[in-house]
């Protein structure tokens, strides 16, 4: 090994920490997520939207609330459990540069009130009535829902998105935070559907076998939407915000072609019916589309993890050169899944791996939240670090 | 000369960037959300009302209700939602059917229910709850295929309705109590119901379990 000249060292730990420090302030994390902003316009117009989406909520489901109780029970019962695996799956995936809590069920609650019931629900009934004078109720039933929904549904979950960058810009710069937001608002979107659904289910039926018929939906919408709203959302989220470029990664065309492969899986998840013209193919479609709509989502969050993860290679360097975090950890704390299965064979050791890649995420954390100073967190961070990785 | 102390509050905005009390830096995100949003929200609409219907009923073209059922629809009316035969396959049991002239409006929808006419016409009342106005005692109506119905009509504040519940089947009481349920709803407004009752009547008539049952 070649020694170092003393200045050399100096001046790369300098520029390290600058890096340090520049990625903390490109990022945003560690910046405090405030919801009531009364200066702020952004506030304003999504109190608006989902005061009316709450009002219209209340609307639908007043009237008939006391009859159809067991469905909108069962629904909210069945679909809150839904959500458990989802939450669990989304928190896996808000690694990196993690967005907070509250910033993502504001996000949440946008899809499921606003979007779904202040500009779905009225956009779609005047869309449909549209479809069927245009080309007649059969074009209208085969293919209304999907020439509807991807536009008005994408754009109104997308203003949510959008509204949180006027409400933290300092939080939502890169594709990555796109896609996450943008699965969050698809997840609430998605269950506040899928309830409303029940709902209908119910009221279509007079209100007969209530208990089995939000069991039936429950069981078609649960399936379907494995691949669905908070799938179409977090690559169409991802798309806007290579649009708009806010980190410096701005791609137009890349943020236009992705928004727009939202839309299409959107309209294919919509008219199975009508894309497999009522024969056998409607059997194997949504088979075929869910695995390429799986591919291409895993695509977009490879990409738009590039910028996150160059953040967090630069937040955790000076913790590379003086020793705390090795390369190989640095590579799986600030990797995909194949970097971190890379360091388990590194390690021989599941559990030894997934301590200290959590540890080091820990570390990250701490600095960008100390503004990348020494604090009592960095330092305890930094010790359990030194623990796991000599433990 | 004062000087600050360095440290600016976190929601602090600075004077030039005020509006009406709004930090102006907002306004980009704000405005064009909202702007958007309602492009979503009334353009669809406006749009919709602006586009009339071209959907017209013509001689000879029958609706199709689900499972082999049918019914002949009047002549000139606005078919808004359905099928007709030969153009896709309705469902019974989800069958939503809307059909308008003037003010006045024919839906048609399908249910699965077990029991008798009665009880479904029983069991659509209890869903929607009192609704004030007065509510004639029910009859029954044979349909030239012989199906039977229940009919009830009332009158309110919003109209006149006249509901009709068919059990979509003839036969022994066990092949009807198991068969598709049917509502057709007719809605006028108040005291116009008799400028209709004519092309209603025919229409209902005209409803058939299909060759299947």
């Amino acid at each position: 090994m070649t020694a170092v000249p003393e200045e050399n060292a100096v001046t790369t730990v300098a520029e390290e920490k600058l890096a340090q420090r520049e990625a903390i302030e490109e990022s945003g994390w560690g910046q405090p997520f405030r919801f009531v902003q009364l200066d702020n316009v952004a506030f304003w117009v999504y109190v608006l939207g989902v005061g009316g989406g709450a009002l219209t909520m209340v609307r639908t489901y007043l009237p008939g609330v006391a009859f159809y109780t067991p469905a909108l029970a069962g629904g909210v019962v069945l679909f809150g459990l839904y959500l458990i695996p989802w939450l669990l799956l989304l928190r896996h995936h808000n690694r990196f540069t993690a967005q907070p809590a509250r910033l993502l069920a504001t996000g949440f609650v946008w899809g499921g009130v606003a979007a779904t019931f202040w500009i779905a629900l009225p956009a779609n009934t005047a869309l449909l009535s549209i479809w069927a004078k245009l080309g007649g109720t059969t074009f209208a039933d085969d293919w209304g829902a999907g020439l509807s929904a991807p536009i008005n549904e994408e754009f109104g979950k997308a203003l949510g998105l959008v509204l949180l960058i006027g409400l933290a810009p300092r939080l939502v710069r890169s594709a990555y935070d796109g896609f996450i937001i943008g699965a969050f608002i698809g997840l609430g979107f998605q269950v506040s559907e899928d309830v409303l659904y029940v709902y209908n289910g119910a009221s279509q039926q007079y209100g007969v076998n209530q208990l089995g018929s939000s069991l039936q939906v429950f069981v078609v919408r649960g399936a379907t939407g494995i691949v669905s709203h908070a799938l179409f959302s977090a690559i169409f989220c991802a798309g806007l915000m290579w649009v708009l470029g806010r980190s410096g990664e701005r791609n137009v065309v890349r943020g236009v072609l992705t928004m727009l492969m939202a839309m299409v899986f959107h309209f294919a998840w919509d008219d199975t019916t009508g894309l497999s013209g009522g024969t056998w193919l409607g059997a194997v479609l949504p088979f075929v589309i869910a695995a390429i709509e799986l591919t291409a989502l895993f695509y977009v969050l490879r990409h738009a993890a590039r910028q996150e993860r160059t953040w967090m290679r630069e937040l955790l360097g000076p913790e590379v050169d003086n020793g705390v975090v090795d390369p190989a950890l640095l590579d799986a704390v600030s990797g995909l899944r194949k970097d971190r299965k890379k360091y388990r064979k590194h390690v021989h050791s599941r559990a030894k791996a997934r301590h200290r890649i959590e540890a080091a995420s820990d570390l990250a954390r701490e600095i960008a939240l100390a503004g990348g100073a020494e604090s009592a967190g960095v330092k305890h961070a930094r010790s359990e670090v030194l623990r796991v990785r000599t433990g | 000369m004062a000087t600050g102390t360095g440290q600016v509050p976190r929601d602090w905005v600075p004077v030039e960037h005020r509006l009406f009390g709004l930090d102006r830096r907002t306004f980009a995100a704000g405005f064009t959300a909202l702007g958007i949003a309602l492009v979503l929200i009334y353009g669809p609409q406006v749009l919709n009302a602006a586009i009339p219907w071209h959907n017209e009923i013509r001689a000879g073209e029958v609706l199709d209700l689900g499972d082999g059922g049918t019914a002949v629809p009047p002549v000139g009316w606005q078919l808004e939602k359905g099928t007709l035969t030969g153009e896709g396959a309705a469902s019974a049991t989800n069958l939503d059917v809307v059909l308008a002239s003037g003010g006045a409006t024919i839906e048609m929808d399908g249910a699965a229910f077990e029991g008798s006419a009665n009880a479904f016409l029983d069991q659509v009342i209890q869903s929607e709850g009192d609704e004030p106005g007065m509510t004639s005692a029910r009859g029954s109506v044979t349909t030239d295929a012989g199906l039977v119905g229940v009919v009830e009509s009332s009158t309110g504040p919003s109209g006149d309705t006249v509901d009709v519940a068919f059990k979509m089947a003839v036969g022994t009481a066990e092949a009807t109590d198991a068969a598709p349920a049917l509502l057709v709803r007719v809605r006028t407004a108040a005291g116009q119901f008799e400028r209709y009752q004519d092309e209603v009547a025919a229409m209902i008539r005209s409803i058939s379990p299909g060759v299947a049952r």
